[in-house]
């Protein structure tokens, strides 16, 4: 049997493990319900839905945003699992390499967050059909940035996963690093007039930066207040840029992930 | 006929600790051997470099005259083991777990789902068959493991201590359904309950310390010592879990 055969064995039944865990759906359920709160809190604070469509269209990406969080959840046990909850014991003795089984629990975890993003999509098309009765062009780069950034996510989650013993540590360092570090590095980078393009929380924000710049959607919401000036200082994303960067996260992280979960012995 | 098992001068560090210390051990094709040692012994540390769980600071180990460390897949495929006290995808059923594991040996289609069964019912669990794991008992896992072990029906079966977690007549069956393949088989299998290897095998080697302190027929042992506890306790120096 070819390496690629097993591949495809190895990610039908990770995939089978996503489909049957409850995580999967509660994170279907939080976009949904995130899209829904977009829908329903800009009627009711600004009176009517923006005049623009690609205002709409760019407030409507904060549901495939929460991909970056479907991309942790599903891949932060997928290498550390294996040795804490000592299943490794069954799958490591299989005549499979083990970058095989590495990069086949990545392929399964990409296809649970392209289902999800492939899905938050779908809401926003509906949403903007029923409202203004057309969908910018725009929507199939946002889409295609949004797939990228999950991937790029995906990997660096699958390099604190390789590092971590436990999937917990994996999950909360993953998190951290998008949330917390990468968030403030990007808002000095940002304020501060530097170029931020390769952190990798900016290339969630390309995702929606296709729809205009931050400071022409933030006025055309209403948002000009003392938060509106602080944005006025960011430096537009060049989102070609943001693009390479979240390139860079997902090759660097897989390449390193694979390296090291293939010299951690199950001792 | 040759030897399934070859170890060969097997030395294991963890950081300074010396778990194996030059280990030289040769299982024949069709023999069923008993791994015997106190804690620490080094017989955990063994199987798992039989099976490339860990790889040796220096030594060689063979499966089928294979070298486990440069062909691990190509060993690996001639063995079914239990190491340890394996947990298996909770969230599936055992139909799941053993249709993954059999596919990633090249099994499939009515041959895959009719052994699935037979294994499946050899360690009774017929009435769990479709059941998520995350309902299962200690015991009932380890008889699940035992299934994954037989499912390929490979020629060399490696065991670390499988009766763990069973109650008494699951370690019965557990000894019967061993005894049985173990005719045709070459089964290497670690263990602390003397009476079962008693039961199974029919030579044994006892280690202590990483190191090879004897290898004899269970016979030879029993006339040169008594009784195959007095050998284990006089060579291990009273050193009893």
């Amino acid at each position: 049997m070819s390496d690629f055969e097993k591949l495809g064995i190895v990610v039908k039944y990770e995939f089978l493990k996503h489909i049957r865990r409850r995580r999967l759906y509660i994170v279907l359920g939080i976009a949904l319900l995130v899209e829904l709160l977009v829908l329903i809190l800009i009627r009711l604070l600004s009176g009517s839905f923006p005049s623009d469509v690609m205002v709409m269209a760019a407030a409507l990406t904060a549901g495939p945003s929460l991909a970056a969080i479907g991309a942790i959840f599903f891949a932060g046990d997928a290498i550390a699992g294996e040795f804490e909850s000592k299943t490794g014991f069954l799958l490591f003795v299989n005549p499979i390499k083990r970058m095989v089984l590495w990069a086949g629990k990545y392929l399964a975890g990409f296809i649970a967050v392209a289902a999800l993003i492939v899905f938050t999509y779908i809401i926003v098309v509906i949403a903007l059909l029923v409202i203004y009765q057309e969908v910018p062009v725009e929507i199939l780069k946002s889409f295609g940035l949004c797939l990228l950034y999950a991937s790029a996510v995906l990997s660096v989650t699958f390099f604190f996963s390789a590092v971590s013993k436990g999937s917990m540590g994996a999950t909360v360092m993953s998190l951290l690093f998008l949330f917390v570090i990468c968030g403030i590095l990007e808002s000095v980078l940002g304020s501060t007039g530097k170029p931020y393009w390769y952190i990798l929380s900016a290339g969630g924000d390309s995702i929606t930066m296709v729809f205009g710049s931050i400071q022409e959607l933030l006025s055309s919401l209403g948002m000009t207040g003392q938060f509106g000036n602080m944005m006025e200082n960011f430096k537009p994303l060049d989102i070609g840029l943001a693009a390479w960067g979240m390139v860079i996260y997902l090759v660097v992280g897989f390449v390193a992930s694979i390296w090291i979960s293939n010299r951690r012995q199950l001792a | 006929m040759g030897d399934s098992i070859i170890i060969e001068n097997l030395t294991k560090y963890y950081n300074d600790f010396l778990a194996l210390d030059k280990l030289s051990l040769r299982v024949p094709e069709g023999e069923n051997i008993g791994l015997l040692g106190p804690n620490g012994a080094g017989k955990s540390t063994t199987l798992k470099i039989l099976c490339a769980l860990i790889r040796p600071s220096s030594g060689k180990v063979y499966i089928d005259g294979v070298d486990v460390a440069e062909q691990p897949e190509k060993a690996l495929f001639s063995i079914g083991a239990i190491i340890e006290t394996p947990e298996f995808y909770s969230f599936l059923t055992p139909e799941d777990n053993l249709s993954y594991f059999g596919r990633l040996r090249g099994m499939k289609g009515e041959v895959l789902t009719r052994r699935i069964k037979e294994v499946i019912a050899l360690v009774k669990l017929e009435k769990w068959s479709k059941v998520k794991i995350e309902k299962f008992s200690r015991g009932m896992k380890q008889r699940l493991a035992l299934a994954q072990s037989l499912l390929h029906d490979p020629p060399i079966l490696i065991l670390d201590e499988p009766g763990l977690g069973l109650d008494p007549r699951g370690v019965v069956e557990f000894r019967e359904i061993i005894a049985d393949v173990g005719k045709e088989k070459t089964v290497f299998f670690a263990s602390h309950q003397l009476n079962e290897v008693t039961l199974i095998c029919n030579k044994v080697a006892i280690i202590n310390n990483g190191q090879l302190l004897i290898y004899d027929s269970i016979t030879a042992l029993e006339q040169k010592y008594q009784s195959l506890e007095q050998a284990y306790l006089q060579l291990t120096g009273g050193n009893v879990e």
